[in-house]
């Protein structure tokens, strides 16, 4: 009881944190890849140590916390309130079963570095609660009563729910070599075989990582807010705490998907050499793996930032077509490939690692071309046939 | 407007070689550019630790000034021109018949809101006597509306803080002109 | 009937048009530039402007015949069978050079000549000059000097088109202007000792193609380019001169007059062109006000609700005003001849509605010496009001008008209650005291008025209205010639004009419609109804209405 407690205090103190410094980090790079210095006036506060900017945060939370708590008048009050909340609630639970470190041994045994440890159905978990995330954007653009608001909500859901697909069919594949829904059970796999999941089955690691960008709603798939296009989307209506609630959620939307993507594909806590594979650690081992595990989804979430200030906003249709007729195909393949390696070449992994990571990547060339060929992701923009508009 | 409408012009997508259909090449490629961006020079800088450099003040566009002419006088003769040619209405002119014997009117007040104004430089284009002219000051600051409105003292006064750094424009140009191209004979 | 051909293009004369080659070619819509010629004067023919190419067609063979040499338009009859040609290059040479020529002694100094914008000579080089100016640039200025207490010359812009030297010759007909010297140092000028100065110094201005004149009181007052026009009337005397009210952001810079061939020709005179300053006076009545009556004379509170404060809210003060008027018992209502025939057809319909006995009287009509005449026929009127005859006519169909002095006793002796005076006299002093306190007597005197008048500190409702380019409305002028105008700027804030507020108290939504009354009028009284199918901008002449009622 108490030892959850300190865990889950610890998760989100440490979690929200992460989240206001990647905001920061994210308008450094922001800054940085348009050639501009970036926010790095704010400092310690009464001083004039500037550090770079890193009291930026602080300041940013500072003055959203001061901010009028303002309902516009012609939303709807109840689900107005509710949807940042529950877009904030179901976000950070989902953190309950991703473990975000190893083990901590003590003198009796050892400490899981997961608020609910030994959970079997981690994954679904997961998901059920990233599609509860769905709900708060569509309540909060339809509570908005703005057409903007309302619009990004469709586009939000539309999106979120054509990906759970994709991002479902990459993670069969994981389910099947792992044979474990647990998600250290996953790591643990990896860590054993010395072959991260991204090596043995790279087809579902690229639909894994497409369909997570767009889970999150990142750049090139952040049709739901869409500055440009929807004034902010379901958030238009949105200011002060309640906008901070949404802001964080998406954020934590990105840590979860970075979380996932290491987790699942690039090894979790596991890096060779240094962190070793089994239970039997002393501390020192243990903390390494908490700084893996922590080094690597920073770098996922930079990716991240990289990926949206380099690739333009997908159209809509662009959008769809890119989930059913290319992800979905390539998701199947890759469930084929992987059924047919677990089944007929099931110590491939462990005994011609270099063989498997070849073979796969090959078949992964292949269909990714073979896909593009068929199906183009430039969509055809065909003139309308004029007789049949309203005039 | 209609898709038939004769003014729309329909342009098709251009089409993709392999490499844009398979897009992760493209990705690579675009990942290049923003990561070579990323450790590149940086074109901004830390006002007010550093000042920026101001590479050409003939085409920079500050604050306004009003020149003097060579007995000391505003040059400007009233004629509401840059008023006319400014898009923002920030400048407002009082004309009235001047004390001197030379000139036949003058501005009796001369104001420019410089809140208002949106530094597009149209009445230094428009001045027919090149008396208002852009000057490179940037860091304009005031405590209130009123004292950013600033009248015919204060513009001639930022021409006396201006004019040595930076002179006349028309007698610059003139001058570069006349170190490139031999003088022209009579009138033109 | 005769047959005229303007660039292929031919055009039918009446019988008994007499016209010149500029006429013709303006009716076939082509434009003859020229300076010197002005339809109100003679023809000198000096500019050389106009010049074009001309011949005869002969009629039974259709054969033409031109003429060897350009001849100036201006001085060219139309007959049948003249050809006129302007659009041949010998033509537009002839003009390109006559238009360099005046322009080599010209100064360039547009950017502070207050024609500029409006100048002939600017839009002629743009339209028929040359391109380049082979000419040295001049001097920056031009020589000044004034020509009187209105006008003053700018020496070198002028273009000696003489048409001011003209002017003073055959419309005033007193000679002050003329031209001195001889070829280039040709001069316009006045004798030492005497300045121009007449009634009509003013047109010389508006007449002069280029910025040679210039009018002291517009003087560098605004760039002509910022001010919109709008066509009014002046209401300085009963002559009733079309005029155009120019006027930048509700400030009034300028009045011209406005060519109308039944009033006022081309001309309008000094008194009315420079008296419309009190529009802008800062002495013009803002705000309206309730005085309570018991209270002023009982000092404050006495009777406990006390005097109402200072400036209120025009729907409460002209509820207050319907509802005491109504209270009140007999009422009298005084028609002032400033008034505009839909105001006071408004004004008599509402008295009528609250009083049918209303007693209708007719406001005092300035008189100021003798009606003055010029040998071209324009008349300044001693009669100082613009619309004495139209609201006499409206008097008139509501029954039996009195007079302002008739109806001073009754109230008096307190035989009506309640009077409603409008007045927007622009002079102050249109009342007495003694007429002030007779009125005074009335237990509600509702004063709509522009100007501080013993009578509006009598008043017991003060109603602050409008001047004449602040309503819209129709006048009817000494000949019974009715003119419509719109409003050409906003009244200042706090202020209302008549026919608004009596808008209002008819209980009519909306916005005051001056052309919605003038056609009840019309319909009402038959005085009007000449003007039942819309009156044009040179006015209608009502008397055909008179007719009909006799």
């Amino acid at each position: 009881m108490w030892e959850a407690l300190i865990k889950i205090g610890l998760l989100i103190f440490v979690i929200m944190t992460a989240v206001a410094y990647f905001v920061l980090l994210e308008r450094k790079v922001a800054a940085w890849v348009q050639d501009r210095k970036g926010p790095n006036r704010v400092g310690l506060p009464l001083t004039k140590i500037r550090l770079f900017g890193m009291g930026q945060p602080l300041a940013d939370g500072v003055k959203m916390v001061l901010k009028e708590e303002y309902i516009p008048g012609h939303v709807d009050k109840a689900l107005y309130v509710l949807a940042p909340i529950s877009i904030l609630a179901s976000a950070l639970a989902t953190f309950a079963v991703i473990p975000f470190g190893s083990i901590w041994p003590t003198a009796d045994g050892y400490i899981d570095f997961v608020v609910a440890p030994g959970f079997d159905a981690g994954l679904i978990y997961v998901f059920a609660l990233s599609g509860i995330a769905v709900y708060g954007v569509i309540l909060g653009g339809w509570a908005s009563n703005n057409k903007y608001s309302f619009l990004g909500g469709l586009r939000s859901s539309a999106q979120l729910i054509a990906y759970e697909i994709p991002l479902s069919l990459g993670i069969l594949g994981i389910v099947l070599t792992a044979g474990s829904l647990r998600l250290d059970t996953v790591i643990a796999q990896q860590a054993e075989t010395g072959m991260w999941n991204a090596f043995v089955q790279p087809l579902g690691f690229v639909v894994f990582l497409v369909a997570a960008t767009a889970e999150a709603a990142r750049l090139p798939f952040d049709l739901p807010e869409a500055e440009q296009e929807l004034i902010g989307g379901f958030h238009t209506e949105y200011s002060g705490m309640k906008l901070v609630m949404y802001a964080s959620a998406e954020f934590l939307h990105m840590i979860t998907a970075a979380f996932l993507i290491v987790i699942l594909f690039l090894g979790g806590w596991h890096f060779w050499g240094i962190t070793g594979s089994g239970t039997e650690i002393t501390w020192v081992t243990a903390l390494l793996r908490v700084l893996v595990l922590f080094a690597k989804i920073c770098l996922v979430v930079f990716g991240f930032m990289m990926v949206r200030w380099t690739l333009p906003r997908f159209r809509f249709d662009q959008l769809m077509a890119l989930a059913w007729k290319v992800m979905l195909p390539l998701g199947m393949v890759n469930l084929v490939l992987v059924a047919a390696m677990v089944e007929y070449f099931n110590n491939a992994v462990a005994e011609k690692p270099l063989m498997v990571f070849l073979v796969m990547t090959g078949l992964m060339l292949v269909s990714i071309v073979v896909t593009a060929v068929l199906a183009p992701l430039g969509s055809r923009n065909e003139r309308s046939p004029v007789g049949d508009l309203p005039t | 407007m209609k898709p038939d409408d004769p003014d729309i012009l329909w342009v098709d997508e251009p089409k993709l070689g392999l490499a844009g259909k398979l897009y992760l090449p493209l990705i690579a490629q675009g990942l290049t550019t923003t990561t070579k961006h990323l450790f590149g020079k940086k074109v901004t800088v830390s006002y007010p630790d550093s000042e920026p450099e101001i590479a050409n003040p003939l085409i920079y566009r500050g604050v306004h000034r009003l020149n003097r002419d060579e007995q000391g006088r505003v040059k400007c003769v009233a004629c509401f021109l840059c008023a006319t040619a400014c898009p923002a209405h920030c400048i407002d002119i009082i004309g009235t018949e001047s004390p001197w014997e030379d000139r036949e009117k003058y501005p009796e007040s001369f104001t420019i809101d410089e809140l208002r104004c949106i530094y597009c430089g149209m009445c230094e284009e428009a001045c027919p006597v090149d008396a208002i002219e852009l000057t490179s000051l940037y860091n304009l600051t005031g405590r209130s509306r009123e004292e950013m409105v600033f009248d015919k003292e204060k513009l001639l006064s930022v021409f006396d803080q201006t004019k040595d750094a930076e002179p006349m424009k028309s007698q610059t140009v003139a001058n570069s002109l006349a170190d490139t191209t031999p003088p022209k004979g009579g009138a033109s | 009937m005769a047959k005229v051909w303007i660039n292929d293009q031919e055009i039918e004369l009446g019988d008994d048009e007499r016209l010149n080659g500029i006429q013709v070619a303006r009716r076939a819509g082509v434009d003859v530039p020229h300076y010197c010629w002005h339809p109100g004067l003679s023809v000198v023919a000096s500019c050389r402007m106009c010049l074009v190419e001309t011949g005869s067609k002969n009629a039974e063979t259709g054969e033409v015949s031109m003429m060897p040499k350009l001849v100036p338009a201006c001085q060219t009859p139309a007959k049948d069978g003249t050809v006129f040609v302007t659009d041949s290059d010998k033509v537009k040479h002839a003009r390109a050079f006559v238009e360099e020529a005046l322009l080599i002694d010209h100064p360039i100094d547009c950017p502070i000549c207050d024609k500029a914008g409006e100048c002939y000579l600017q839009d002629y080089h743009f339209e028929h000059g040359q391109k380049e100016r082979r000419a040295d640039i001049k001097p920056f200025t031009s020589r000044r000097r004034p020509m009187g207490e209105t006008v003053t010359l700018f020496v070198d812009r002028c273009v000696m088109c003489t048409r001011c030297v003209r002017f003073t010759r055959e419309i005033t007909g007193t000679n002050e202007l003329m031209t001195v010297q001889r070829g280039a140092h040709e001069e316009i000028d006045v004798f030492p000792g005497f300045p121009l100065e007449n009634k009509l110094s003013g047109n010389v201005v508006d007449l002069c193609p280029v910025g040679a004149l210039g009018d002291q009181d517009f003087l560098y007052s605004q760039r002509v380019w910022f001010m919109k026009t709008h066509n009014s009337v002046c209401t300085g005397c009963s002559t009733g001169c079309s005029i155009r009210v120019d006027e930048n952001q509700d400030e009034v810079y300028r009045v011209r007059p406005r060519e109308n061939p039944h009033i006022n020709k081309w001309w309008m005179c000094d008194d009315g062109r420079y008296g419309w300053r009190y529009i802008h006076d800062d002495a013009r009545l803002i705000g309206p006000e309730i005085q309570n009556k018991q209270d002023a004379n009982a000092d404050s509170g006495a009777n406990g609700d006390g005097p109402l404060p200072g400036p209120m809210e025009w729907s409460t003060v002209i509820a207050k005003a319907d509802e005491d008027v109504r209270a009140a018992g007999r009422l009298a209502v005084v028609l002032s001849p400033y008034l505009t025939v839909e105001e006071a057809f408004l004004l008599c319909t509402y008295a009528r509605e609250v009083d049918s006995q209303v007693l209708i009287a007719l406001g005092p009509v300035p008189q100021l010496g003798e009606d003055e005449t010029f040998p071209s026929g324009f008349t300044i009127h001693a009669e100082k009001a613009p619309n004495r005859r139209g609201v006499e006519e409206v008097a008139a169909s509501f029954g039996k008008a009195l007079s302002f002095e008739e109806l001073l006793p009754k109230v008096a002796a307190k035989e009506v209650s309640a009077v409603w005076v409008t007045a927007g006299y622009p002079q102050a002093n249109w009342i007495d005291e003694s007429a002030a306190s007779q009125l005074a007597k009335a237990d509600v005197l509702v004063v709509q008025d522009i100007f501080d008048s013993p009578l509006w500190q009598a008043a017991t409702h003060r109603l602050p209205s409008a001047t004449f380019a602040e309503k819209e409305g129709s006048y009817v002028n000494f000949a019974n010639r009715l003119q419509s105008v719109p409003w050409a700027i906003r009244p200042p804030a706090g202020a209302r004009s008549e026919g608004g507020v009596l808008w209002r108290l008819l209980g009519r939504t909306g916005l005051y419609q001056a052309k919605q009354v003038l056609a009840e009028v019309t319909r009402e009284i038959p005085y009007f109804r000449a003007a039942a199918d819309g009156v044009s901008e040179f006015g209608i002449d009502l008397t055909i209405g008179m007719l009909a009622e006799a």
